[in-house]
């Protein structure tokens, strides 16, 4: 049962990494760039939620709606402001202007919240069901299922819709698209809005539980990162497997001893299985992967021709 | 990069200077982005309360400047704040690394420095300038593990510390004197405080047999795993660091999830305990529509020692430096005197919260005997 329980709580968690990280990969993908800022947007989502909770003393799930548009405008004015002035310069220039925006963000937020750790409201409640011994969470619960409404809406949009297909080829290749008609720009212009949109979204959803500070950013950006990378550089999938894995590790990995109490009895479990310990060998096993797999657990093998 | 292009932004932004130069001038240098911001903003308020408000006769200029979360940082600032030749002390900054940093340029330039910072180390180079306001842990964690020895009777505690060596430190002192009293700890954990999900935690010390909690944690942390204990049912005694004291943690939950909860701290002005702590209680709040914590309290009594050594008479920073080094003050938290080593505080409190409201109940006072 301890075990069950401990993989709802990473299922929840792993599920608002997982918009995060695919909010991180639509953007990789149509730009070519990393975002560096997407951290920090999952921050400035969570405190959109604590600020329009001022005006609208309403529950998370009437908010969410709100946080998203204001988050998918922010998108699209980053791409305005930080990616096509710099579109035709090398990546470096896109990853400076997204760590700057970043700061900005960071900064921003810091003025215009404080530096205290705030919540924004809850989905539904903050109470608890109990079914057959494990406890759901109402807020948990509704994070699990906005996080597989999304992810599955999503799929819907890029394989069954005209916008989804033409999303998907400026994605494969902007000058391709282009001269078959596409407005290249406007689809960036939109996979930025959506990409922020779920990342704003994931902040909402993750700071009512584990709370937000303007710092808070490198910390999100960090995971999204590993999720990507080990999930396969560029591939949906693999950033849902990623985050995932993710989640699993930070929760399961130490409680090991508890979920199998003969571990306990391993010299040195005390010391292994603690949640420092978890994030080295977590790290350790991201290496070894990339190792065997240098293009990540669902990326697809590539070689540059000479 | 990031952090020192964050900071260039708001060491620009976030200046406040008063204009006349022939003044005392008194540079406060604290930590208001990063980590440490919250209570960083609290020690500047704290000060920035006191300077506003000099004794009468007292003229003082004051600046305040950001020193982020690098020891580098906090250098410049010191080198630009007291360039000029006119600082007779400095609000040195709570974060430790920082005031490590600064104490052999503090040295050079003889300047005192009055900080908070918690650090066992800063007092222990027997350096002259510097004078800490803040019980060290030594203090601190003396008093919150004889109230939950003494006062609640724990039997099998939990150790839950952050990785850092604000963390660390406090960790070691806690199990030190478990050990001193004869209690063996039943688990131990160290938490970085990026961790979100403290359910294997809770998972373990249920699994440990625990009866309480002794936490040493950041403000987030701690009102995560309080939630948390909370939300499991468990009826553990929990007897947190400082960080429980603080509103701005103490916001972050319901009333309910503070029931029976404690903390040790240097003060709780938000207790009102005293009508001249009700007083500042209800100054702090208008001017900085918050409500004040405890290193607001002992930043506002460290630069209040400070104006009164200027009333009485000091106007260099040597004379700042031997007034504080071997004077008394009573200040509202507590009476401040040097050990002779810049350790200036030297009582603790432990405040509880009943569960109705986030106002705590000073429970006990920890007072060191005066010589």
């Amino acid at each position: 049962m301890l075990l069950a329980q401990l993989s709802l709580n990473a299922l929840i968690l792993g599920a608002a990494y997982a918009l995060v990280a695919i909010g991180f990969v639509l953007i990789l993908n149509a730009t070519g760039a990393v975002n560096f800022a997407q951290g920090d947007l999952v921050m400035v989502g969570g405190f959109c939620g604590v600020g329009l909770a001022g005006y609208l003393p309403v529950s998370g799930l009437v908010l969410l709606p709100l946080v998203a548009v204001i988050m998918g405008l922010l998108g699209m004015a980053i791409a305005l402001c930080a990616y096509f002035p710099l579109s035709r310069r090398p990546p470096e220039a896109m990853l400076i202007s997204t760590i700057a925006v970043g700061i900005i963000l960071q900064n921003g937020a810091n003025l215009l919240f404080g530096p205290d750790a705030k919540a924004p409201p809850a989905l539904l409640g903050n109470g608890d069901w109990r079914v057959g011994g494990l406890v759901l969470s109402q807020q948990g619960m509704a994070v699990l299922l906005v996080a597989i409404l999304l992810v599955g809406s999503l799929q819907l949009v890029f394989s069954k819709t005209q916008l989804g297909r033409r999303l998907r080829a400026t994605a494969q290749d902007r000058d391709v698209a282009s001269a078959l008609g596409i407005p290249v720009n406007t689809m960036i212009a939109a996979t930025f809005g959506v990409g922020v949109a779920l990342s704003g979204i994931a902040g909402l959803l993750l700071t009512h539980t584990f709370f937000v500070t303007p710092t808070d950013g490198g910390n999100y950006m960090l995971k999204a990162y590993i999720a990507v990378v080990l999930g396969g550089w560029g591939s949906l999938p693999g950033a849902v497997a990623g985050a995932l894995l993710i989640a699993f590790f930070e929760v399961i990995f130490p409680s090991l001893p508890v979920v199998a109490p003969f571990l306990a009895n391993v010299p040195g479990a005390s010391e292994m299985f603690t949640q420092t310990a978890s994030t080295i060998v977590f790290d350790c096993l991201v290496l070894v992967v990339l190792l065997f797999r240098p293009q990540g657990l669902f990326g697809e093998a590539m070689q540059v021709r000479p | 990069m990031r952090s020192i292009l964050s900071l260039s932004i708001l060491l620009s932004l976030g200046t406040a200077t008063s204009s006349q130069a022939a003044d005392a001038f008194v540079p406060v240098l604290v930590p208001v982005t990063g980590f440490l911001a919250v209570e960083g903003a609290s020690q500047r308020d704290g000060a920035l309360l006191a300077l506003t408000n000099p004794p009468a006769g007292v003229k003082v200029r004051y600046d305040v400047s950001d020193t982020g979360t690098s020891p580098e940082v906090a250098v410049n600032a010191f080198a630009r704040a007291t360039g000029d030749g006119t600082a007779i002390a400095v609000v040195a900054p709570m974060l430790g690394t920082q005031m490590l940093a600064l104490l052999p340029v503090a040295l050079e330039n003889k300047l005192p420095l009055l900080t908070i910072s918690g650090t066992a180390a800063i007092t222990q180079k027997g350096n002259p300038y510097v004078f800490r306001f803040f019980p060290d842990d030594a203090t601190t964690k003396s008093a919150q593990v004889r109230f939950a020895i003494e006062q609640k009777h724990i039997k099998k505690p939990a150790i839950i510390s952050q990785t850092d060596a604000y963390g660390q430190s406090g960790g070691a002192e806690i199990a030190k004197l478990l050990k001193q009293a004869g209690v063996e700890p039943a688990y131990q954990e160290s938490v970085d405080v990026s961790v979100k999900d403290m359910s294997p935690i809770i998972a373990k010390a249920k699994a440990a047999g625990v009866d309480s909690l002794l936490l040493h944690l950041h403000g987030g942390s701690t009102a995560l795993i309080v939630k948390a204990v909370a939300a499991a049912g468990l009826d553990w005694t929990i007897v947190s660091g400082s960080a429980i004291s603080q509103p701005a943690t103490v916001e972050l939950l319901d009333p309910a999830d503070l029931k029976g909860v404690c903390g040790e701290t240097g003060s709780s002005p938000i207790s009102a305990e005293t009508p001249e702590i009700a007083t500042f209680l209800a100054d702090y709040t208008a001017k900085f529509k918050h409500a004040p914590d405890a290193f607001s309290l002992a930043q506002f009594d460290a630069t209040s020692m400070l104006l009164k050594a200027m009333a009485d008479g000091a106007k260099t920073p040597e004379d700042v430096t031997k007034a504080l080094s071997s004077g008394k003050f009573k200040g509202l938290g507590m009476t401040y005197y040097s050990d002779g080593k810049g350790n200036m505080a030297h009582s603790a409190v432990v405040i509880c919260y009943d569960g109705k409201s986030r106002i705590p109940a000073v429970a006990q006072h920890y007072d060191a005997p005066t010589p």
